[in-house]
């Protein structure tokens, strides 16, 4: 069931010759999460604060449950709001910042102290409910903004970059509590994100942004493995980039070589990209290009190739079982590539 | 650079010229003498004893702490949702109205004085305490306004914002969350126009009559006439309670909080 | 909306007390008095005009300048030492040093005068020390005359020539100084060749600050002087409320009020040449 719609949502800054965001839309199942990922400036978290009524829109439209909220104060929309810095009230100690979304909404003393309570257990900090924010450490307090955001029951739950102001050693461990808690309790969550890893690691859909537009709006698995878009396949994840000319729909040429793909554009220049991981041995592949190694990484799990092919580097990472993965600097040797696994673009 | 023998027998010239006469008046307020004299010929307490003995004097010093207390309500009354405004919203005209909120103390009081004077005067105001509130209350607001509108800025926004999507008004969010947060300001803000009021002479000068004065004031026109170590004990008086509101302030919220530095 | 209205009170405040008595100051310079010594309302500049004709007033002009601007001078030159002093200080000092520096402000004016009463004056220190030494037969005479008032006003002028050096000198940085000692500079060339001229802007803001405020100062003048010293703003309180001559007191507010403009904009534009 559809609860969040966002209809050709619009924002733009005076002054501005860009829309920061231009007429985005898409629909978000209830109970789902979902990541706008994208690089600094893409319009993500001017969408995030249109969702929560933080930004007005120049156009378009922001529904929740059915019910159009663009004409909404934040303080009527009912929206839990996890900000990137956290924004805890300095002056009120854990429970009371988590209270203090209840007190605005008129509940009473016994009950709400109830509620904080189970906000507070929720994320584990029952015991530090007195302590005012600056006592708590980075994660804790990260802790109790999510409690003082779902503590209302909100609607919608928005977190806005809530790990990078994290420890990196952190990050990994709050990221699986944020995806479990969410899915605990069924709210339905819209994510901003700069960093692919947590984006594809915790969201049911990704929506790549950039330049106030959504590129492709899929699953994680999808956006990887299937991007749409050059800009999709260049910001996530790591991929090669090896230039051809589409002799036949399917066929395209590589100088001397002939590759195939799954999809490609009917006639003209085109960019392929390869994930490093998609590079065959020679046994294994259809699709061969020479390539001469420029450089040799041992990692352990596998080797990286660093390697210049008549269409451009390749980056080629082998298991270190097969026999190409024992090249040096110099050897000349043939890479090869499944049709599927080539993703080809007009250059 | 370590400052080198020749810097710091000038600036101990320079420190000398700044606090010696406060030291002075320190000392000669214990004067036994009946004159100015320095060294004092004996030490007493008999200026101070005259000094709360004098009934005109002790009226003064009451006249001046209580407006003192009233400039700094109605500065902060008036000043704090004007900081607000200035710091948090945006709007048309809004600097030359925050300018409009500094532009007294352009002026030289001497000339404010006389402006006020021409004003009041006619109205029946002058010598009267809504005046002397009105008078005080243009000196005191810059620097109201000043403190304030930095302390509201020192604020994230963001809080506000979490406020408003817990389901806060932005008044309620105001209310509950900004002003708590710029209270070390506001306390601040309201010491300094107190001091500001309790030692304002030039203006008061202008606006005073004999039913009601102010302290410094009295001592003006003490120092005017005479030359007895009254005026001394008078001043210290004033010093004291400059500096007992100073260390009321640093007991209350600390410099470094009241400044925003914390 | 909302934010015109928090705006309000304060802005209603300022136009009572601030905006209409100035453009009332300004419309009664305008009017004139009759030989009855009573106002009468015009639209003239004859008050003015019979001041601008007045020799004394041009006297008084020129007393006023040459007071604020060697007493600017002076708390300027004896404020330098003090804020290079705490810029070089170690920084657990440097917090008392400023503060000392600027104590002052927060001791009323008139106090301060009283404690130079008592060390300029006939019974004061400086006179006590002297005759201890036999130096002197007659006390010196320094207070009721214009050094007095100098003294008094250089020292009242130089906690705001502190607080402009102190900021000021401290945006400098000190590695300079130290290359040019490094390159083989005296204390007192560096000094003279690298501090100095760095420092300029900053000398320059505190010189036309305290000239502006000892334009105008008033409760130095009258009270060091002891009635016998005569300037602009000792003028302007005697007309205003001895004289009772509202017209002439205005008028010559007036005049002050367009000198310190005039200071200001050539403020604004030293300020210009020089970023």
């Amino acid at each position: 069931m559809t609860h969040l719609v966002l209809d050709r949502l619009t924002r733009r800054f005076p002054g501005a010759a860009q829309a920061a965001v231009a007429g985005i839309s898409l629909e978000l199942p209830k109970g789902a999460l979902l990541a706008l990922l994208g690089p600094s400036g893409c319009g993500k978290t001017t969408t995030l604060r249109m969702i929560a009524g933080l930004e007005k829109p120049d156009e378009g439209r922001v529904l929740v449950a059915g019910r159009d909220v663009t004409a909404l104060p934040p303080h009527r929309r009912n929206m839990g709001v996890v900000f990137q810095s956290y924004a805890l009230f300095p002056h009120m100690s854990a429970a009371g910042n988590v209270a203090f979304g209840l007190e605005m909404r008129g509940v009473a003393r016994a009950e709400r102290a109830e509620r904080v309570r189970q906000a507070l257990a929720l994320v584990g900090l029952e015991e530090l409910a007195a302590r005012r924010p600056r006592q708590l450490s980075g994660g804790q307090q990260q802790r109790v903004a999510l409690a003082r955001a779902l503590a209302i029951q909100p609607d919608l739950l928005l977190l806005d970059e809530p790990l990078s102001a994290l420890d990196a050693k952190l990050r990994e461990g709050v990221r699986d509590e944020i995806r479990a808690l969410q899915q605990r309790v069924g709210a339905t969550t819209v994510f901003v994100t700069h960093d692919q890893t947590e984006a594809l690691a915790m969201a049911d859909l990704v929506a790549v942004m950039n330049q106030g537009r959504v590129e492709q709006l899929a699953s994680p698995e999808e956006v990887f493995e299937r991007p749409a878009t050059r800009f999709v396949a260049t910001f996530v994840g790591r991929a090669a980039r090896l230039s051809g000319q589409v002799e036949a729909p399917g066929t395209i040429r590589c100088g001397e070589a002939l590759l195939r793909a799954a999809e490609t554009p009917a006639t003209g220049a085109v960019e392929i990209f390869i994930r490093p991981h998609h590079v065959r041995p020679v046994a294994a592949a259809e699709n061969l290009l020479p390539a001469r190694v420029l450089r040799r990484t041992y990692t352990g799990e596998v080797v990286s190739l660093e390697c210049e092919t008549p269409a451009g580097r390749l980056l080629a990472e082998l298991p270190g079982g097969v026999p190409e993965a024992r090249a040096t600097a110099g050897d000349t040797l043939s890479l090869g590539f499944a049709a599927a696994d080539l993703r080809v673009f007009p250059a | 650079m370590r400052p080198g023998i020749l810097l710091r027998l000038f600036a101990a010239l320079g420190y000398t010229l700044l606090l010696s006469p406060v030291v002075v008046v320190a000392a000669i307020s214990f004067s036994a003498g009946d004159f100015l004299t320095f060294p004092p010929p004996g030490f007493s307490l008999r200026w101070y004893q005259q000094l709360f003995s004098s009934g005109e004097l002790m009226a003064a010093l009451r006249n001046s702490a209580v407006l003192a207390v009233v400039v700094a309500v109605v500065a902060l009354l008036v000043g704090a949702p004007a900081s607000y405004a200035i710091a948090r919203l945006e709007f048309p005209g809004r600097d030359a109205l925050a300018g409009l909120l500094a532009a007294p103390l352009l002026l030289p009081t001497l000339v404010l004085g006389l402006a006020l004077l021409l004003a009041l005067q006619p109205l029946r105001l002058a010598a009267t305490w809504p005046g002397l509130v009105l008078a005080h209350s243009m000196v005191a607001i810059p620097f109201a306004t000043r403190i304030m509108t930095t302390a509201f800025t020192a604020v994230p926004r963001d809080l506000e914002e979490a406020a408003w999507t817990l389901g806060a008004t932005p008044l309620r969010a105001a209310l509950r969350v900004t002003l708590p947060i710029a209270a070390p300001g506001a306390v601040a803000a309201g010491a300094l126009c107190f001091l500001v009021s309790f030692d304002e002479t030039v203006i008061s000068l202008f606006l005073v009559g004999p039913r009601l004065s102010t302290l410094p004031v009295e001592m003006f026109r003490y120092a005017e006439n005479r030359t007895d170590p009254l005026v001394a004990a008078l001043a210290m008086a004033l010093i004291f309670v400059a500096l007992a509101v100073v260390l009321l302030v640093e007991r209350l919220v600390g410099f470094q909080r009241a400044l925003g530095r914390e | 909306m909302s934010a015109w209205l928090l705006m309000l009170p304060a802005v209603l405040l300022m136009a009572a007390g601030f905006l209409y008595p100035v453009a009332l100051l300004a419309r009664i310079s305008l009017n004139r008095t009759n030989d009855m010594g009573a106002m009468e309302p015009a639209h003239s500049l004859e008050t003015l005009g019979r001041l601008v004709e007045d020799e004394f007033t041009w006297e008084l002009a020129w007393n006023t300048a040459t007071l604020a601007a060697s007493s600017a001078l002076m708390a300027t030159a004896l404020a330098l030492p003090v804020a290079l002093l705490i810029r070089g200080a170690a920084p657990r000092w440097r917090g008392l040093l400023s503060l000392m520096a600027v104590a002052p402000l927060l001791v009323s004016g008139t106090a301060r005068i009283v404690g130079w009463m008592a060390i300029l004056g006939d019974r004061g220190l400086i006179n006590a020390v002297l005759a201890g030494l036999g130096l002197a037969e007659e006390p010196l005479r320094l207070i009721n005359n214009w050094t007095g008032v100098r003294i008094g006003l250089v020292e009242s002028l130089m906690p705001y020539a502190c607080l402009v050096l102190i900021a000021g000198l401290g945006r400098l940085d000190a590695r300079l100084e130290e290359a040019a000692a490094t390159l083989g500079a005296t204390r007192f060339r560096t000094f003279l060749r690298v501090t100095l001229p760095l420092a300029a802007p900053a000398l320059l803001a505190a010189f036309l600050l305290t000239f502006v405020l000892g334009v105008s100062a008033f409760v130095t003048p009258r009270l060091m002087g002891g009635g016998r010293v005569f300037v602009v703003a000792t003028e302007i309180f005697d007309l205003a409320l001895e004289t009772v001559d509202w017209p002439a007191a205005a008028a010559m507010a007036m005049l002050l009020l367009g000198a310190l403009a005039a200071a200001m904009l050539l403020r604004g534009l030293l300020g210009r040449r020089a970023a």
